[in-house]
């Protein structure tokens, strides 16, 4: 399955009260036109979206917040997985679309391929990880997509994923509308 | 130096709630007296850009102000972070950072040449910064405090040796 196949599956399972942080270029753009609207879609800031949803999950514990991130921005702030097993919010569930490219800028390999995810997010502190292969469990990875962002407590899924042919158009939204869309959909 | 406890006092009385960053010896006693007060939650971060990221999603999240700690080699750290976050989402972000480089740090190389480019980075950054002094740190404080708020983007305040530690 693509990155965006399998975003689309994420469509179907969610409640409509998640909130949603998406890694900056083709994950965002996926985000944006696939889920619902408004979401924080990150522009910039390759490596963050972690530490972002982190720090929404610590301010929102009532809220289950959601970070949709490939796998070259997930390895760029690896060291963030740490800081969220050390804290460990409750209601944070991370998701990492692992193509083993960098898609956005044109496909180039990233190092992902050698990563044992499953073995790295457990000694990190996650004990709440799955690592699976979407063609695998292609009939069910909705099953599996419902049950990371429903399961109780920190989740942390890791999908392989096939490359995406087809790039989404851009996000239409400057930042400073996607934060004012966001903070208004919060009622803030 | 600033009496550390009317300092912190100052700061949650401003309604910053969360902090987080990279230590640096320069904020001994800070992060000494941060550690024993519950208005003010301190997070660890790996890095500082991770800490910027953090504070954004707590002020997405719930409108609260965040300030940061981190050593001059951070701001080297934090370039994108700022640029392509926080400023570009207008994220309000108060940091404290210290500033290594200077005659103190004679015997420290590692400081050297970010000292001497720390306020080149910061005018280049377009990041608003004061010194922090020991005389009218209130001061200080405010308008910094309230050019963050105007402008909801991230301002600076560089501190010297001795200043936040002994």
């Amino acid at each position: 399955m693509k990155g965006a196949e399998v975003i689309s599956k994420l469509n179907n399972v969610l409640s409509g009260e998640e909130l949603i942080v998406s890694s900056n270029g083709n994950v965002s753009r996926q985000a944006f036109h696939l889920l619902p609207q408004p979401q924080l879609y990150l522009r910039g800031s390759m490596g963050l979206p972690v530490p972002v949803g982190l720090g929404l999950a610590l301010a929102l514990p009532g809220k289950d917040i959601i970070v949709l991130t490939g796998d070259g921005n997930f390895l760029m702030g690896l060291s963030s997985i740490a800081t969220v097993a050390f804290l460990k919010p409750m209601n944070l569930k991370i998701i990492i679309l692992d193509n083993e490219l960098y898609s956005t800028t044109g496909g180039q390999e990233t190092v992902s391929s050698n990563v044992g995810y499953l073995e790295l997010v457990l000694g990190m502190g996650i004990q709440n990880i799955n690592s699976i292969d979407s063609i695998e469990k292609e009939d069910v990875i909705e099953k599996i997509l419902s049950d990371t962002i429903k399961d109780p407590g920190l989740q942390v899924l890791h999908i392989k994923v096939e490359e995406d042919t087809i790039n989404l158009g851009n996000i239409p939204w400057h930042p400073v509308e996607i934060k004012e869309r966001f903070l208004k959909q919060l009622d803030i | 130096m600033i009496n550390i406890q009317e300092f912190i006092s100052y700061l949650s009385n401003q309604d910053f709630t969360l902090s987080s960053g990279v230590p640096c010896s320069y904020f001994k006693d800070l992060f000494i007296n941060l550690e024993k007060n519950p208005d003010i939650y301190y997070i660890p971060a790996t890095r500082e850009d991770e800490a910027v990221g953090i504070a954004t999603g707590y002020y997405l999240g719930d409108g609260k102000k965040c300030f940061l700690i981190m050593q001059n080699s951070g701001l080297a750290n934090i370039g994108d972070a700022l640029t392509s976050l926080a400023q570009l989402y207008k994220i309000p972000l108060l940091l404290f950072v210290s500033y290594r480089g200077l005659k103190p740090d004679n015997d420290f190389p590692e400081h050297s040449i970010m000292g001497e480019v720390t306020e080149s980075v910061l005018d280049a950054y377009k990041v608003p910064y004061w010194n922090l002094g020991e005389i009218n740190w209130i001061k200080t404080l405010e308008a910094a405090i309230s050019k963050m708020e105007k402008t909801s983007l991230p301002v600076c305040l560089l501190v010297e040796k001795g200043v936040l530690s002994e």
